[in-house]
C-alpha cells in the first residue's frame, strides 16, 4: 500500500546517530558510499559491511524497517545478479546447456554486486531514517555555502528551499492521496483490480483533485510566507544553530580509519 | 434486528512502529433502520476512522461490523458492493470532485456500479433535487461552483447510489448557515424518500441536536455514550470533562436556572426553548 513508502522516512529514536551533525552525517555517507565502491573483493566488502552493520545498530533502528527497503528494490537485486551470473564468465564453468553458462567467476560477482546495492540502501536509509528533513536540508544548504563566493548564495538558498518545502509535503501528498483514494473507492473506484488500462483510467479521479488540491496548496504556502515577510533568504538569521562536536570528530575517525583499513586490504591483497 | 451492528471493533495504525495508535478501542453499538445516529467527540477521539471502518474502507484489527447481521468482510472481494449499501461522504468532499461536468460527476458512483443509462440519468436528476441543485448548474464545471455548491454536488454524488445507509463526516464544516440547513434538509429529505438509516459525524451540538434520534459519545477511541439526545446532553458536566459541550441553548436554560428561574433545562433546540421561555414570560416571570 501506498503509506508502506519508508524511504526518506524520519524514524524517531534517542541514538548516537541521530544526535551526530547532520553535515557530518551527510559527508559521511558520501565518504561510505565511495568506500563501498573502493571494497573489490569479498575483503574489503567484509570490513565495510561491519561498519554498515555497526551504524545500523547504533542508529536503534529496528532492522525491520532496513528490510522493508531492501525489499522495495528487490527486482532490481535479482535483476543485476541474474545478469551478472550469466554475462560474466570467468572462473570454472558450472552449467553449461543451450546459450546458458554459469561460471563460478559469475555467481561471485552476481552476490558482490548484490551486497553492494544492498549496502548502498541500507547506508541511505540509515541517514533519512536519522535525520528529519529539515536538518537535512539545513546541511546541505550550510555545505553548499561556500558556493556564494561565485554568486550562487540565493540560488543555493532558494534550492534548499524547494528541497525543504518538496520533503515537507511528502507525508501530506500521501495523506491527501490516501483520503482522495478512499473518497473515489466510497464511489466505488475500483484501483486494485482490473487490467492496465482500466487501472490507468481508475487514477484520473485521484489525480486530477490532488493536482488540483496542490496548486491550491503552493498558492497558500507561497502567501502565507510572503506574510511572514519572506525575502529569499537574504539576512536570514537561524533559530537552530548547528554545532560540530567531540560526537563529530569520532565518528569522522572511526571512517578514516575503516578506509584505511580497506585500502590497506586492497594493497596487501591485490 | 439493527440494520448496522459494530461488535467490539478495534483499530490501530502503524502497528509495531513507534507511530503505532490505537484510533477506535473496542467500541460496540447498533442502529436501527431509519434512524439518524451522531456521532461527537473532540478531535482524536477516533470518529473518522469508526466511519472508514463502517463502510469497509478499513479493515477492523480485530471485531466486525454487521450489515443486516452478515459480516461485511465475509467476502473481501465483495466489499465494493458493500460500499454501494454503505454510503460515505468525506470530510470537505468538493475535493473528490473531477469531472468536466457537475452531471457526469455525479455518475461517477452510479457508472461504477454498472446501472444502464437511463436509471442513472433518472438517479442523478432525483439525487440533484434532493440536495436542491438547480438544473442549469448540471451541465456546468463542478470546479465553477461555489463552495456550498461544490459541497451539495458532492453529496449528491454519494446519494445517487442511491445506498441503505448514509454515513456523513462532517457534512457541514465551513458552510455558512443558510449552506448548513441546506445540507441538512438534503439528508432529511434523501432519508425520507430512500427509508434510509443515516449517521452523521459533526461538531455542532446545536445540529445534532435538531436533527439526531440517537447520540453517540466518542473518547479517546471508545464510545462512552449512546443514547436518545435528551439522555445524552442531560450530562453536561460529564460532556465538558471530555471537551464537548452541549447545545448554547442548553446553557442558557442551565445558567437561567443557576439564577433561580424555574425553567427546563433538557431544551436542546431553539423552537423548544422559544416555547419555554414565552410560556414563562406569559407566567408572569421576567427576565432582565
Amino acid at each position: 500500500m501506498i503509506s508502506d513508502i519508508t524511504f526518506g522516512q524520519y524514524f524517531p529514536a534517542e541514538s548516537v546517530i541521530h544526535r551526530l551533525d547532520p553535515r557530518t552525517k551527510f559527508l559521511m555517507l558520501i565518504f561510505i558510499i565511495v568506500l563501498i565502491f573502493l571494497a573489490t573483493d569479498f575483503y574489503g566488502m567484509a570490513v565495510v559491511l561491519a561498519l554498515c552493520l555497526a551504524v545500523m545498530l547504533l542508529s536503534k533502528i529496528p532492522f525491520k524497517m532496513y528490510f522493508k527497503n531492501l525489499k522495495a528494490i528487490l527486482p532490481v537485486l535479482l535483476l543485476t545478479a541474474i545478469i551478472n551470473s550469466l554475462y560474466v564468465k570467468e572462473g570454472t564453468v558450472l552449467f553449461d546447456k543451450w546459450i546458458i553458462t554459469i561460471t563460478s567467476g559469475g555467481i561471485y560477482k552476481a552476490v558482490f554486486m548484490a551486497v553492494r546495492i544492498a549496502l548502498l540502501i541500507i547506508i541511505s536509509s540509515t541517514l533519512t531514517y536519522t535525520t528529519t528533513p529539515n536538518d537535512l536540508t539545513d546541511a546541505i544548504e550550510r555545505l553548499c555555502k561556500p558556493l556564494k563566493y561565485i554568486g550562487l548564495g540565493s540560488a543555493v538558498h532558494m534550492l534548499t528551499m524547494m528541497m525543504t518545502i518538496a520533503l515537507r509535503f511528502i507525508p501530506t501528498l500521501i495523506e491527501e492521496t490516501q483520503k482522495i483514494m478512499n473518497a473515489q473507492k466510497a464511489r466505488g473506484a475500483d484501483i486494485e483490480n482490473g487490467g492496465l488500462i482500466s487501472r490507468v483510467k481508475a487514477l484520473v479521479p485521484i489525480l486530477i483533485p490532488l493536482i488540483i488540491l496542490s496548486v491550491r496548496r503552493a498558492y497558500d504556502l507561497a502567501e502565507a510566507m510572503e506574510c511572514r515577510c519572506y525575502n529569499g533568504g537574504v539576512g536570514k538569521q537561524r533559530m537552530k544553530q548547528l554545532k560540530f562536536g567531540s560526537r563529530d570528530a569520532v565518528a569522522v575517525v572511526i571512517c578514516f580509519a575503516w578506509a584505511a583499513v580497506i585500502i590497506a586490504l586492497r594493497i596487501l591483497l591485490g | 434486528m439493527p440494520i448496522l451492528e459494530a461488535d467490539k471493533l478495534t483499530y490501530t495504525y502503524a502497528p509495531g512502529t513507534p507511530f503505532k495508535h490505537t484510533a477506535v478501542n473496542n467500541i460496540s453499538f447498533s442502529v436501527e433502520k431509519g434512524e439518524i445516529t451522531g456521532i461527537i467527540g473532540h478531535t482524536g477521539s477516533g470518529k473518522s476512522t469508526l466511519l472508514q471502518l463502517l463502510n469497509g474502507l478499513l479493515k477492523p484489527t480485530s471485531g466486525r461490523v454487521l450489515l443486516d447481521g452478515k459480516d461485511i468482510w465475509e467476502e473481501p472481494k465483495n466489499i465494493s458492493a458493500i460500499r454501494f449499501k454503505i454510503g460515505l461522504v468525506f470530510q470537505y468532499p468538493e475535493y473528490q470532485l473531477f469531472e468536466e461536468t457537475v452531471k457526469q460527476d455525479i455518475a461517477y458512483g452510479p457508472k461504477n456500479m454498472k446501472l444502464n443509462d437511463e436509471e442513472i440519468e433518472q438517479r442523478i436528476v432525483s439525487a440533484a433535487s434532493i440536495v436542491g441543485l438547480k438544473d442549469g448548474l448540471l451541465d456546468k464545471s463542478p470546479f465553477d461552483l461555489s463552495g456550498g455548491e461544490k459541497r451539495r454536488v458532492a453529496i449528491a454524488g454519494i446519494m445517487a447510489m442511491q445506498p441503505e445507509i448514509i454515513v456523513f463526516d462532517e457534512p457541514t464544516a465551513g458552510l455558512d448557515p443558510q449552506g448548513r440547513e441546506t445540507v441538512f434538509n438534503a439528508i432529511r429529505e434523501y432519508r425520507k424518500q430512500n427509508n434510509a438509516t443515516v449517521i452523521i459525524v459533526s461538531h455542532s451540538m446545536e445540529d445534532m441536536a435538531s436533527i439526531c434520534d440517537k447520540i453517540i459519545v466518542l473518547n479517546d477511541g471508545e464510545a462512552v455514550l449512546h443514547d436518545s439526545v435528551d439522555n445524552v446532553f442531560k450530562n453536561s458536566e460529564f460532556l465538558k470533562s471530555i471537551g464537548l459541550n452541549v447545545p448554547y441553548v442548553t446553557k442558557i436554560m442551565l445558567s437561567l436556572k443557576e439564577r433561580g428561574f424555574d425553567v427546563p433545562t433538557d431544551v436542546f433546540t431553539v423552537d423548544n426553548a422559544a416555547k419555554v421561555l414565552l410560556s414563562l414570560i406569559k407566567g408572569g416571570a421576567s427576565l432582565d
